[in-house]
């Protein structure tokens, strides 16, 4: 249902407004409105406008935002450590919290910077590690002579290897060493072994090819091979040494001051949430006025609320809610438990006006029926209602939970046409049951089945139908209802029509229902103009759409008994009941999906274009 | 003969209406991937709506069927 929503004014002292703004945020009902020309009459609005912020206002402000950005980048810098909630309340202490943030600020920033250099440092050292130890595994203990020459590239992956191997024989013609290693940071690093003669030109060639070549740090270079792995070793371990008593030292003052600072923060946020909520609060003279809406069964407690802090001091006036209103009222719906988790449904939709109707009772009722009819299989469905039993059972709430509770019920229809339909896991399932099915066999029983399915769709199109009539009378849209009407009454003559030559009886002829229709067609123009024969035939293929709960049925019921007879063809009773476990488990998948995504097209695409008009105003209430 | 002209039109009936919601789906479900890709959001609306060009072979089964059960 669409919650019934009021029109209010509350009026107060401006010295009031932030207080008067907090307890509209800690009630969460009530959503203001920037527009006042739908709120004050036309003589009025001269004396009213939007509320212009004082010198005080915006210096405070500022300053808060300025404090805001500096506590965000604290938290930002800190390591993510579990705290304590803090109960600090920052308001008397705002200057020395200022001066301290500023300071730790600095801090922060350092101990980062540090940080960042100590890392960089060991991803250089740990690549020129890694490049050392292959250079250190090519020539053993010996110390690498001056007719060699080692370059090392940084490798995308191993097709680049062995592109760079390709281009290198190339070039040298053979008189070269390929090796490759892992460093520590995962990138792959190769390294050439060469003679100085050619170094040069493999060099040059590396650079146009864009290999990047893997540089020595400074300190590095120029030290013997020996005291150059030692060396790189030894700084990785001060390095790493170095790292850890930074991180030790961030955890500290994490644990000290990010309570502090996650406590400001809320209390900023909140604060400055007030501060861009009053650019929605207009003025007098006098007072500042908030203009909005509130749910109707919550106007009452938001009234008495702000009357008992205020002793009197603010006003809450319920307005007039006009016809002119209808299309900027917000919307909210609100639905019993049962059809609560149906709104996950109704979601998908675009949210419907406030003077139209609520998907979620329709989908809540019919979803269901569609499904079960569809899927029709006792088995198929008790293992349905495990499933969703489980979900509910390790979740309290939430979308899956809803999805669970939704599938609960469809899959308690599904059981109930099972036996209707006598199938237990396939037809065969369904003839070891000692109950006798109460419709036929769906495998066999196509044409009784589909004329079922089209009945249904008659009746569905029908009420919607029926229901867009109603909103049409209500909103006193007299033509729009004469066309429903006539279209009423011939979808219902056609219909007895096709009964009447479907099934022939002495009491239900065809001609007087003919002759009917044939009168009522020039009503059709009168009532819906020259393209209305045409709404018309969209009504008839609407109906004949619902041929799909036959044909969803039949397949599903089809796959079952498919599922039974492979299992059947094993000739073995373990690998028979491995494979009917298997192709029942696809059925049933198959039988979840199709069923809800068909009742949901026939709802969404059949039903409610006939009634539900889109373009409604979520509401969005200020809160904590 | 008769009743292989009849099969055969049924086949028709059915098998051309498969074609085209399987063309107009494979048309819906690249565009569809492409939303979904940018607002993830839209994945419901997109399922639907790719169950809409169904109602053409839905109607080809029907028709097929009153060819064959007639």
């Amino acid at each position: 249902m669409i919650a019934r929503m009021s029109k209010l004014e509350i009026a107060g002292p401006k010295e009031r407004l932030l207080e008067v703004l907090d307890v509209i945020r800690e009630l969460g009902v009530f959503q203001p409105e920037p527009e006042v020309g739908y709120f004050v009459a036309a003589e009025r609005q001269g004396d009213i406008h939007l509320l212009i912020p004082d010198q005080g206002t915006m210096a405070e402000r500022l300053f808060l935002e300025n404090l805001r950005r500096m506590t965000c980048r604290i938290i930002e810098l800190l390591p993510a450590v579990e705290t304590r909630a803090s109960l600090l309340d920052p308001l008397p202490l705002l200057d020395t919290i200022a001066s301290v943030a500023e300071r730790h600020l600095a801090l922060c920033r350092d101990l980062d910077a540090q940080r960042t250099a100590r890392l960089s440092e060991i991803n250089e050292l740990a690549r020129c590690a890694a490049l050392l130890g292959a250079i250190e595994t090519l020539v053993g203990d010996l110390e690498p002579h001056g007719s060699l020459e080692f370059i090392g590239v940084t490798l995308r992956d191993s097709q680049q290897v062995e592109r760079l191997r390709e281009g290198l024989t190339r070039l040298t013609g053979g008189d070269f060493t390929l090796s490759t290693s892992i460093a520590a940071d995962g990138a792959l690093i190769g390294l050439i072994a060469t003679p100085a003669a050619g170094s040069r030109r493999i060099r040059q060639a590396l650079n146009e090819e864009q290999f990047p070549e893997l540089p020595f740090p400074p300190a590095l270079r120029d030290l013997p091979f020996p005291e150059r792995i030692r060396l790189a070793r030894e700084r990785i371990a001060v390095a790493d040494r170095e790292l850890a008593e930074l991180d030790l030292r961030r955890e500290i003052f994490a644990r000290r001051w990010l309570p502090f600072y996650r406590r400001i923060d809320q209390w900023l946020a909140e604060r400055l949430a007030l501060f861009s909520t009053s650019s929605v609060v207009h003025e007098t003279g006098m007072c500042f006025v908030i203009l909005g809406w509130a749910p109707s069964d919550a106007t009452a407690g938001l009234a008495r609320q702000l009357n008992g802090r205020f002793r009197g001091e603010v006003a809450v006036d319920e307005l007039q809610l006009l016809e002119q209103d209808l299309g900027r009222v917000p919307v909210a719906l609100r639905n019993p438990p049962y059809l609560r988790p149906f709104e996950l449904f109704t979601r998908l939709l675009p949210l419907p006006r406030y003077s139209s109707w609520d998907p979620t009772p329709f989908i809540g009722l019919f979803f269901p029926i569609f499904f079960g009819m569809m899927l029709g299989d006792a088995g198929h469905g008790l293992v349905l209602v495990i499933v969703a039993l489980l979900v509910m059972r390790r979740r309290r709430s939430g979308m899956l939970t809803d999805a669970a509770r939704i599938l609960l019920v469809s899959a308690g229809f599904a059981v109930l046409f099972g036996i209707l339909f006598g199938e237990f896991f396939g037809e065969a399932g369904g003839h070891m049951l000692p109950i006798t099915p109460l419709l036929p066999e769906r495998s066999s029983a196509i044409m009784p089945l589909l004329m079922f399915s089209m009945a249904l769709g008659v009746f569905h199109v029908l009420l919607g139908l029926l229901i867009g009539l109603i909103t049409a009378l209500q909103r006193h849209e007299r033509r729009d209802a004469a066309g429903r009407i006539v279209t009423i009454c011939l979808l219902l003559c056609l219909a007895a029509l096709a009964a009447s030559l479907i099934a022939p009886a002495p009491w239900l002829r065809s001609t007087p229902f003919l002759v009917a229709a044939g009168i009522l067609i020039p009503f059709l123009f009168l009532s819906g103009g020259l393209l209305a024969p045409l709404e018309l035939v969209k009504q008839i293929g609407n109906i004949v759409s619902y041929a799909r709960i036959m044909a969803i049925g039949l397949s599903s019921a089809l796959l079952a008994n498919v599922a039974n007879h492979l299992a059947g063809l094993s000739g073995d009773v373990v690998l028979g009941a491995l494979a009917a476990i298997v192709l029942h488990a696809v059925a049933i998948v198959l039988g979840t999906f199709a069923p809800a995504i068909h009742a949901l097209r026939l709802h969404f695409v059949e039903f409610f274009s006939k009634f539900v008009e889109a373009g409604g105003r979520r509401f969005e209430p200020l809160h904590k | 003969m008769e009743k292989a002209l009849i099969c055969f039109a049924a086949a028709l009936a059915i098998g051309l209406c498969a074609i085209a919601t399987g063309w107009a789906q494979s048309r819906i479900g690249a565009a569809g991937a492409g939303t979904i890709a940018e607002r993830p959001e839209m994945t419901g609306t997109i399922i639907i709506m790719l169950a809409i060009p169904e109602t053409m072979v839905i109607l080809g089964f029907v028709v097929a069927a009153m060819i064959l059960y007639k």
